[in-house]
């Protein structure tokens, strides 16, 4: 079995750990508890015939004081960039710490979820917004409350790391 | 100080402190808090463990540990917080510090729990600040924009009323605010004086509404009383647009009171000279000017382009802002196409 590092990356409150508790364990929860500093989850996944063993790290949200310890990074063979569909900069967030990761790890594979699909009407982060993302970041609406989409986000990350995609 | 003390002060502290080997071995230098038993129940002082046993945070923090014992860097090397659940599921906050005390790579491992909670808490509730900051901003630009719309609405309503008693066509008032508007960008406004000018150019002539028809709608040339009362319309305009607080309202007020004006000091109600003359009447003087020029009136054709820019390039000495109408030139492009865009349909 395979073993591979990946990072979820976002601004604070954008429902990193509940896509990460929703992927992992099948749970969601309304009520907001902020992260502090870093857990690492774990999730075994099978990929055209190859499993893999998912060391989820879900890594304290970004706000105006904090910024990630990029020393987090290292190693890893993929990162999840999560943006809140109804907070429009927390977009621009995720964009930016594309780039810092980019910059700083080089063009490993990456996939950009904006979240809260479920109540997509109430979205302040645009279509045409969407649409001006770099078309090599794969982006998927998903939702941690409905659970739309969040296997396909950890199995679309996946299978770009193992490159059956 | 002693073994003993230090051990007792590491106790004190809740503290693991474990000696690394270069083999990858650890030693575990005291007996360990309560709680590290809860990772490793049958662990005990000089028990010695391999590094792949350490939590997979540890284990990738060994790697910066290595470096900064390597470098052997004075002072301390700290992990960073991270939550670590114990096999009975409870999860623990915890930091791990690296540190060379005369070449002995020691890790501490401390139980963050104590403050948890009010780390936590503090977090929680910046955090939870943060997000009613943002939808507090939120709320305040959607309310600004709602105003802002009610303005637009206003102005465009007066706009209206003042095309209707005058020979201009409601395609020339919107051209006059997008060329200004354009005009703004180019010369670096900032975005809301841009919006402001858009809608406030097009008032320029509102004080014509206090003109008596009979000199306003007067065939052929007026007598020199009758310009007297017609030069009156920039006063009454900007005195009806003044003092209303509202920014948009103000631009309107000083392009309605100082678009006659001229570079000069020959123009009207105050003659005011070069500079004088408020920026953006300045700007509405200029494109007012290649307007009518580039259109048909009653009193002649439509001029070319060309012939339109030579007359306005005279002007430029003595009428209008020379260095205004060289920026009007250099984004000519820009008004023609919204010329072309803008032919006579009614606002």
């Amino acid at each position: 079995m395979i073993q591979k590092k990946i990072c979820l990356l976002g601004a604070f409150s954008v429902g990193k750990t509940s896509l990460i508790k929703r992927f992992v364990e099948s749970i969601f929860s309304d009520k907001y508890l902020t992260t502090i500093g870093v857990k690492i989850n774990k999730k075994k996944l099978s990929i055209a015939d190859q499993d893999i063993n998912l060391m989820i790290w879900d890594l304290e949200g970004e706000d105006d004081y904090t910024e990630i310890n990029t020393n987090y990074l290292r190693g890893s063979a993929g990162y999840i960039l999560v943006a809140d569909g109804t907070r429009a900069k927390t977009l621009d967030s995720a964009l930016s710490i594309h780039k810092m990761v980019q910059d700083l790890l080089g063009d490993i594979p990456a996939v950009l979820a904006i979240n809260k699909a479920d109540i997509e009407d109430q979205w302040l982060i645009s279509p045409a917004s969407i649409n001006d993302i770099d078309k090599n970041l794969t982006v998927i609406k998903t939702s941690a409350k409905s659970g739309d989409n969040v296997e396909e986000l950890f199995t679309t990350l996946s299978q770009n790391m193992v490159g059956t995609k | 100080m002693s073994a003993t003390t230090l051990e007792k002060l590491y106790s004190e502290l809740d503290f693991a402190v474990l000696s690394v080997c270069k083999n990858e071995l650890m030693t575990c230098l005291t007996e360990p808090p309560s709680w590290f038993k809860h990772f490793y129940p049958s662990i005990n002082k000089n028990h010695q463990l391999n590094q792949e046993e350490l939590p997979g945070f540890l284990q990738h923090f060994m790697f910066d540990a290595e470096n900064h014992w390597q470098r052997k860097q004075p002072g301390q090397l700290k992990s960073g917080l991270w939550v670590e659940e114990a096999p009975d599921g409870t999860e623990w906050l915890m930091e791990a510090t690296a540190v060379l005390v005369e070449d002995d790579r020691l890790l501490l491992i401390n139980l963050t729990d104590k403050d948890h909670g009010t780390h936590q808490k503090k977090q929680q509730l910046m955090r939870e600040n943060l997000l009613t900051k943002e939808k507090l901003e939120l709320e305040v630009h959607r309310r600004t924009q709602q105003i802002r719309e009610r303005e637009e609405e206003i102005a465009i309503r007066l706009i209206s009323a003042a095309v209707q008693r005058d020979e201009e066509t409601g395609a020339h008032i919107r051209r006059i605010g997008l060329y200004s508007a354009e005009m703004a960008k180019e010369l670096g406004w900032p975005m809301s004086h841009v919006d402001d000018i858009k809608l406030a150019a097009p008032m320029h002539d509102i004080g014509k509404i206090g003109i008596p028809d009979k000199i306003l709608q007067k065939p052929g040339r007026l007598t020199e009383d009758e310009f007297a009362i017609m030069k009156d319309h920039s006063r009454i305009g900007g005195e009806m647009l003044a003092g209303s607080g509202i920014s948009l309202l103000n631009t309107a007020s000083i392009i309605a009171n100082y678009h006659h004006e001229k570079w000069d000091g020959s123009g009207y109600p105050d003659g005011l000279k070069g500079k004088e003359i408020p920026e953006a009447a300045r700007i509405v003087a200029i494109v007012d000017v290649y307007d009518a020029l580039v259109h048909e009136r009653v009193y002649k054709k439509a001029f070319s382009e060309s012939k339109a820019l030579a007359i306005m390039d005279e002007m430029a000495q003595d009428h209008l802002d020379p260095d205004l109408f060289a920026v009007f030139l250099s984004i000519i492009d820009r008004i023609r196409e919204i010329k072309d865009r803008n032919q006579d349909e009614e606002i």
